[in-house]
């Protein structure tokens, strides 16, 4: 980047767009430090006159968080690895391989999601009901890993498009088997993109709520956002508790962004090979 | 024999996996609505429902006002789309480069994506309040201007889950920038620079093509995700205000099937919508050449 | 093979046999009885200690409950019951009836659970639809009230000339920065259902008794004038009133007086308001009463529910509406109980809030649980809220009203 005047500029837009984003998230936390469940208030102030931290007490203690916690992580756990070592791997067959069939494997992976949502849980359910997946988090983890495919599949051959081949080449002239000169030498350089299909993998399970609504009716099995969503009631939610649990849900994400930060930073590039 | 037996197995051995799980839970879901839409299936009808062949598709393309309906969804896609894609790369580009406290920076930004739509959005909804929302209140004693009627003009009360919405997806492609700019090697810009070229040839001749692979999927799938998205625009207009006016195809879809129970019409208004975008992804990854690679 | 396609292949023959044997262990012989509500959070701790009174009572069986929202109850019930499954009992609103008995979802009542259980329960309670009763009623109510803080109100107004009067003096900027400080009268002004007495207390209602929107009628116009006077002439509300809106001004004393149902009256009291409930006020111009629509909230037995468990599926439905519990329900959280004998009790409570609750009630009229009440909601919704926002006349709002709610019925029974 040129020019100070660029970067002083850079900065003071950066602080200014964040500022924006992360206002409506301020007035989250004001929601939940909020007495008596109000969801509006009639005053900008952000913490409350009479702000209390028992929203998050009750909602730790006296719901079942942490059940529904656990089964989150598990079930997003599941889908995170499993998602990523799918996508890697299709992937990169659909990026170096020339094979029947290549294009309409690639359009096919597409088309569940362009059906809209609503008009495919009822044979979602009736599916899993079929297969005894239902109330399981395989079940679950199952419709999850489907749903994240198709970006991660497309992303993850998109950015091994952008690795030349030529790297690959020169270790299997030396010998290497396919499956070694892909482990070792294009997949560390598709750091960024696992970073993105593990996020993404995970953010298909952790905060997804109607397919979880469908496949689990066992209040042991909840997840996050079924637990969430039991703290609701057409006029009288607990906006609160409710702010509360969403605050400590995405506290979560943004951990495990911050780990896959270092794949996102300049400096893991190819290097070494000149066009 | 052993080498040429791998090089054709690996890669369907490497596929195979992907394929059980995805054909799976996909197929059967989409075959029951292709099956259902050719149906007369409603509350009346549920147990006795008959083939009825094309009534309903022809129904829907003879209703005038599904097109205003239609052209509205086109507008909250673009709309949506283009905002997502300016912020997101343009974010990754300053993020990319030297700033300070960019981790900072980044995991803030990264919250809207983070914290639950369902508050979000609702959230959103109380900040356009015509009285007391921050929205407002900004624009009166901050910037002296006219406060505006979100919720009671049509036009702004499809704003506002515009606003929301980009709030809510710049995050997503600011990522997948940021992943895709990590593919780009700085020789090539000091290359580039060498060429002569300045920041506008840079960024066509190198960034873009190398990160169109892997940004083209985010924008395909972007569109198709926000043409169907029909959870902002529910809370944030709380359920089509003013007055319905802030449909789009996909709250039709769920008002006739949920609403009024009609399934078999529910069904074929989502086969056109498939078809519909399926015609789009196909034009698109036509024109852009997605499928192929970068350098071959 | 190579060493990697046999280490594939391995990996994925394993996978296999965890996902079949996690999904057998994951299918437990289920002889549980499910109840899926919807109901506000008070409720469902009372329904809670129930259900733990009922299992120490009746050792072996086991009982569970879990919460929807309610729209998504209908989504979910609906979606289960068509596939074969789903709880034995479903407790909600009684306009769910009418959608679920006619997709045959819920069982009809009377057979199953007998004449002398059903006979308990106050005529007035019990949703019959096509001569069957598909729900246990578990409570009356639903039914709008006029809320008034005390601190601002002194007197409840007796007509609605009053309510006017009263709404006007108590929209004040006090502090003279042109903001108002406090409205007098508040409400939900999108949902239609608070559009409801107003029409009643002008002379109309919403169907016949064949069934048939009777939505373009002079009342109906008239109604819509009163509302959207109340907010465009008299500004005795904020522009767009949603019921948040609503909840957040009274809650924090700065609306004088709400219109709203007694599930929300105990929140009032635990923001600290002191507040008092009186039925909505005679409508001068006509001299009746508004008649705010009256609901039960009940059981219905769910067709797939093994007949098995029905015989303790009807102690379970005896016991939670016993009449002890109904009073229980009517001290604790304010809801009126919908067996005879329990009815009967009220007066002996002393419950100022339930007496006016029941005042309210008995001016009420009964929602209607046909299908097709669905159809005339989504065809009223808009068009009110055209009339509030000042583009369209109550005249055409009420003929768009009318309209739409046939159209729409007619699409239905298509």
């Amino acid at each position: 980047m040129k020019g100070r005047g660029t970067r002083i500029l850079a900065h003071v837009f950066l602080v200014i767009v964040t500022l924006a984003t992360i206002y409506p998230i301020v007035q989250i936390v004001g929601i939940s430090l909020r007495p008596a469940d109000r969801l509006y208030s009639t005053s900008l102030r952000v913490i409350p006159e009479d702000a209390t931290g028992k929203a998050y007490h009750a909602v730790v203690f006296e719901k079942d968080f942490l059940l529904w916690l656990r089964n989150s992580t598990i079930v997003s756990a599941i889908v995170t690895l499993v998602g990523v070592a799918l996508a890697s791997t299709a992937g990169y067959v659909f990026s170096r391989f020339r094979f029947v069939a290549r294009r309409f494997g690639l359009y096919s992976l597409l088309i569940a999601q362009m059906f809209p949502a609503t008009m495919l849980l009822l044979p979602l359910y009736v599916l899993m009901k079929g297969l005894h997946l239902l109330d399981s988090m395989v079940g679950l983890a199952v419709a999850y890993v489907a749903t994240a495919l198709p970006f991660c599949v497309w992303t993850m051959k998109g950015y091994y498009d952008t690795i030349p081949k030529e790297l690959e080449e020169a270790a299997l002239i030396d010998g290497a088997s396919y499956w070694r000169a892909f482990r070792t030498v294009v997949l560390p350089l598709a750091a960024p993109a696992l970073a993105i299909t593990a996020i993404f993998s995970f953010m298909s399970a952790w905060s997804e709520f109607m397919v979880a609504r469908v496949i689990v009716s066992t209040r042991t099995l909840y997840t996050l956002p079924l637990g969430l969503e039991s703290l609701s009631s057409t006029f009288q939610t607990e906006w609160a508790n409710y702010a509360a649990g969403s605050v400590l849900v995405s506290l979560p994400v943004v951990l495990i962004f911050l780990f896959l930060n270092r794949y996102f930073v300049s400096g893991l590039t190819l290097g070494g090979v000149k066009q | 024999m052993r080498a040429s037996t791998e090089k054709k197995l690996f890669p369907y051995v490497l596929l195979l996996p992907t394929i059980i799980v995805m054909v799976t839970v996909v197929a059967y879901p989409l075959v029951y609505n292709f099956v259902l839409s050719f149906k007369n299936m409603s509350m009346y009808h549920y147990y006795d429902a008959n083939f009825v062949g094309f009534r309903h598709y022809s129904s829907i393309f003879t209703e005038r006002e599904l097109y205003w309906v239609f052209g509205k969804t086109l507008i909250w896609t673009v709309a949506n789309l283009f905002f997502h894609v300016a912020l997101g790369v343009g974010i990754a580009m300053l993020l990319n480069g030297r700033i300070v406290g960019g981790g900072v920076f980044r995991s803030l930004l990264i919250l809207p994506w983070a914290v639950p739509q369902y508050i979000c959005a609702l959230t959103w909804r109380g900040m356009f309040n015509h009285e007391y929302g921050a929205v407002n209140l900004i624009l009166k004693n901050v910037l002296h201007l006219a406060p505006i009627p979100w919720f009671s003009d049509a036009t702004w009360a499809f704003v506002a889950p515009i606003i929301t919405n980009v709030w809510l997806g710049f995050p997503f492609m600011m990522i997948v920038a940021l992943g895709g700019l990590q593919s780009i090697p700085h020789e090539l810009y000091e290359a580039a620079e060498l060429d002569g070229a300045g920041a506008l040839g840079k960024f066509r001749n190198v960034t873009l093509p190398l990160l169109k692979p892997v940004l083209a999927p985010a924008v395909v799938l972007g569109t198709v995700w926000t043409f169907n998205n029909m959870n902002v625009i529910w809370l944030v207009t709380g359920g089509g205000l003013p007055a319905d006016k802030t449909h789009i195809l996909v709250t039709y879809i769920y008002k006739a099937a949920f609403t009024y129970y009609r399934y078999s019409y529910a069904a074929a208004f989502s086969v056109i919508v498939f078809f519909l975008l399926l015609g789009f992804t196909f034009a698109f990854m036509r024109y852009f050449k997605i499928t192929e690679a970068v350098f071959e | 093979m190579t060493k990697t396609l046999r280490f594939c292949v391995f990996s994925l023959l394993s996978l296999g046999l965890v996902c079949a044997c996690l999904s057998g262990c994951a299918r437990k012989e289920d002889s549980s009885i499910a109840i899926w509500e919807q109901m506000d959070p008070e409720e469902q701790k009372l329904l809670d200690s129930r259900l733990a009174a009922f299992q120490a009572s009746h050792p072996g069986v086991k009982v569970t409950r879990l919460h929807f929202e309610t729209e998504l109850l209908r989504t979910q019930f609906q979606t289960a019951a068509l596939a074969g499954g789903g709880p034995c009992l479903v407790f909600g609103p009684s306009d769910q009836i009418g959608p679920m008995s006619t997709m045959r979802l819920i069982q009809p009542l009377s057979e199953l659970l007998g004449r002398d259980f059903l006979s308990a329960f106050m005529e007035g309670s019990l949703d019959t639809l096509n001569g069957e009763v598909y729900a246990v009623p578990d409570q009356v109510g639903n039914h709008l009230a006029l809320v008034y803080n005390k601190k601002f109100v002194k007197e409840a107004p007796a007509t609605t000339d009053d309510l006017m009067a009263l709404a006007r003096k108590n929209t004040v900027d006090e502090n003279g920065d042109g903001v108002v400080d406090r409205y007098g009268l508040v409400f939900n002004t999108v949902e239609p259902f608070w559009l409801v007495p107003f029409l009643g207390g002008f002379g109309g209602w919403i169907m016949d008794a064949q069934s048939r929107p009777t939505l373009d009628s002079p009342a109906m116009v008239k109604a819509l004038a009163f509302v959207r006077d109340l907010r465009i002439k008299h500004a005795v509300m904020p522009k767009e009133c949603d019921y948040q809106q609503a909840e957040t001004l009274f809650k924090e004393g700065k609306a004088a007086m709400i219109i709203n149902g007694p599930w929300s009256w105990g929140g009032y009291i635990g923001a600290g308001i002191d507040v008092g409930v009186v039925p909505i006020p005679k409508v001068s111009e006509t001299g009746l009463w508004p008649s705010p629509m009256v609901s039960s909230k009940g059981y219905s037995v769910n067709v797939h529910c093994p007949k098995e468990k029905i015989a303790t599926v009807k102690e379970l439905l005896e016991f939670l509406t016993s009449t002890e519990n109904q009073l229980e329900s009517a001290r604790k959280i304010k809801m009126m109980p919908a067996r005879k004998a329990a009815a009967e009790a009220i007066g002996s409570i002393g419950d100022p809030f339930l007496e006016s609750s029941l005042a309210q009630l008995r001016l009420g009229r009964r929602m209607p649980v046909v299908p097709e009440m669905r159809a005339i909601w989504d065809s009223m919704r808009p068009a009110f809220q055209n009339v509030l926002n000042g583009e369209t006349t109550p005249e055409a709002a009420a003929a768009q009203m009318q309209k739409a709610a046939v159209e729409s019925i007619a699409k239905m029974k298509e």
